[in-house]
């Protein structure tokens, strides 16, 4: 398996250290195998070029392998593998500063507590457009199947406001997000980093909740294998793993932070400012134009077990799916189908050589903590996952 | 409605390419071909136009939000969807490995838009064929570029003549077994260093 090439689609976005981090700094040698990475434009050319053999990896949203598994969005279904997820965290949505100043003035109070109960203020814009025959303000997230859509909606529905109904809801690619405000298309977006700071740093735009307000558990982006190339080398998805785990385990680290920052800003990766990119990752970033930085930890590629694929967390995207009308899948069949492409086994095989402490569960009820707590690890022991507490108070519970 | 009645819509980064497509559709007899090139106002000037077939280059940032269009078919009176012919994988696996992407209003038969997707298929080809050539022809002029640079190095700081300026540039990449234009470029990298 000497020196294997692995062809891995990514998008430009903070959370694609992880795949950078191993090729760049020698995880992906170490492992016999490179890494020939490849910057796309948008997830649907990910999905495309992933589904029909294009590109062998991908660096690609959580749902969006179930989405061309179960062969939903137009596409024939193909069999996907997800063996491993890329980190947690680092999305926000940020409005129009317009429409931020509207927040202000509609509900001080909510604007004034806990960030997510700032869509209770949006609820009273809505109402006060509506009255006024004004037209619905946009939204836009990057991709129909995306940790960001189910992010943004849950936000507009914990303030009872109907995401199909009171808002026009859009679709936008990342990197295009921060011209669409500034030109006045759409009012607000929930997108990855380093996008929404762009838009507070232009003075275009102010973040009104942040992904951990929001669900901090909530999947972000996740290897994504066919499941044909990943049955077919089983020796190599493992290395490819192991390569990722160790990039995942460096980019966490606070003192690589930095180093981390000035290799994403390269215009072959991410390619923005490396000050925006040391703000975000530093963990201080300034969440309006002319606020002071607050300390706000958003970006987590390994530790609380960041990496780890639970079968819970697919189970989750499969029924927001189902409750936004992009699929049907019964809630009887979910954890089957969340359990044929997020694989935890192929996750524990692959580190156990590393020696690392894993989950011992495939499944985790979430919604219960508020902080880091303890879960039982394989082998005995535990391990440290984060807070899972959801903005609306609820639990999802996987078997239920 | 005849098939060359049938609306096509180009979308395209490149506005060369997206001409190279229209004209090929056109020739093939469809009448009704319009372009549009990058733009915020995408999915509105879409519905506006309401296009039967949408080809767009795979590679464009515009097709997230050209898909939204599946999920959100309340807000469009033309739903459409993306071209896949379940029976012939073998086309969209070359239309993909093209850079085609093609959207089809729902419902339309897949015979009358393979042939547009063929069409569209074999000029991006010819595409790709043509700027190919031109990079060529740029890389050739740059290569004689250089061999002119460092002939003109050799004879200022070596005093040679320029034929034997160039028959020692040819006798080493011959002897080393590369190009002339690579030892051109390490003839002017020493140059540089030294001074």
């Amino acid at each position: 398996m000497a020196d294997t090439v692995v062809t891995l689609g990514f998008l430009p976005l903070i959370d694609c250290a992880v795949p950078v981090v191993a090729h760049e700094l020698g995880f992906a040698a170490a492992e016999g195998l490179t890494l020939d990475l490849q910057r796309e434009a948008s997830w649907a050319a990910v999905r495309d070029k992933l589904a029909f053999g294009l590109l062998d990896a991908a660096h690609i949203l959580a749902p969006l392998p179930l989405a061309i598994h179960l062969g939903l969005g137009g596409m024939p279904a193909v069999a996907m593998t997800v063996p491993m997820a890329l980190g947690l965290g680092g999305n926000a949505i940020t409005v129009s500063t317009a429409l931020y100043a509207r927040l202000l003035d509609a509900d001080p109070e909510a604007m004034a507590g806990p960030r997510g109960g700032s869509a209770r203020a949006l609820k009273r814009v809505i109402a006060a457009d509506r009255a006024a025959g004004r037209p619905p303000l946009s939204f836009a997230t990057v991709f129909p199947f995306s940790s960001h859509t189910y992010e943004l909606r849950l936000w507009l529905a914990s303030a009872g406001i109907d995401p199909d109904r009171d808002v026009n809801l859009g679709v936008v690619a990342p990197a295009r997000m921060v011209e669409s405000l500034a030109s006045g298309w759409i009012d607000g977006y929930c997108v990855g980093e380093p996008w929404n700071l762009r838009a507070v740093q232009r003075g275009v735009g102010a973040i009104v909740a942040t992904k951990g307000d929001i669900w901090p558990a909530s999947p972000e982006k996740v290897l994504g294998l066919r499941a044909e190339w990943a049955n077919r080398q089983p020796d190599l998805t493992a290395a490819l793993v192991r390569a990722l785990v160790r990039a995942a385990q460096w980019a966490d680290a606070a003192e690589n932070r930095d180093a981390l920052a000035d290799l994403l800003a390269d215009p072959g990766y991410v390619g923005t400012s490396p000050d925006i990119l040391r703000m975000a990752l530093g963990g201080r970033p300034v969440l309006r134009p002319g606020a002071a930085p607050e300390a706000l930890e958003s970006h987590v590629f390994f530790r609380w077990q960041a990496t780890f694929p639970w079968v819970s967390r697919a189970a989750w995207l499969l029924a927001q799916m189902t409750r936004w009308d992009q699929a049907a899948v019964p809630a009887v069949e979910r954890l089957a189908v969340a359990a044929q492409v997020w694989r935890p086994d192929l996750y524990r095989a692959a580190v156990a050589p590393l020696g690392l402490a894993v989950p011992a569960e495939d499944l985790a009820v979430a919604g219960a903590a508020a902080a880091p707590h303890a879960v039982a690890a394989a082998g005995g022991g535990s391990v440290e996952v984060g807070p899972d507490a959801f903005l609306t108070g609820e639990v999802f519970d996987p078997r239920r | 409605m005849g098939e060359s009645d049938l609306s096509i819509l180009v979308i395209d980064g490149d506005p060369d390419r997206a001409a190279v497509v229209e004209r090929g559709l056109v020739e093939a007899g469809y009448v009704r071909v319009s372009i549009i090139g990058p733009s915020v106002n995408m999915l509105a000037r879409v519905q506006a136009l309401a296009p039967d077939v949408i080809i767009i280059d795979l590679e464009n940032p515009d097709r997230d939000t050209l898909e939204q269009m599946f999920q959100v078919s309340r807000a469009v009176q033309r739903p459409i969807a993306m071209f896949v012919d379940r029976s012939d994988s073998h086309m969209i696996h070359a239309a993909i490995e093209a850079g085609v992407s093609a959207y089809v209003v729902d419902g339309l038969k897949e015979a009358r838009i393979k042939p547009i997707v063929e069409t569209a298929i074999s000029r991006f080809h010819a595409f790709d064929r043509l700027r190919r050539e031109r990079d060529d022809a740029q890389a050739k002029l740059a290569d004689r570029k250089l061999v002119e640079r460092a002939k003109g190095l050799l004879m200022k700081n070596r005093g040679l003549a320029e034929e034997d300026a160039y028959a020692l540039l040819r006798k080493t990449a011959m002897k080393q077994n590369r190009k002339l234009s690579d030892i051109a470029q390490s003839v002017i990298t020493a140059f540089e260093m030294e001074f």
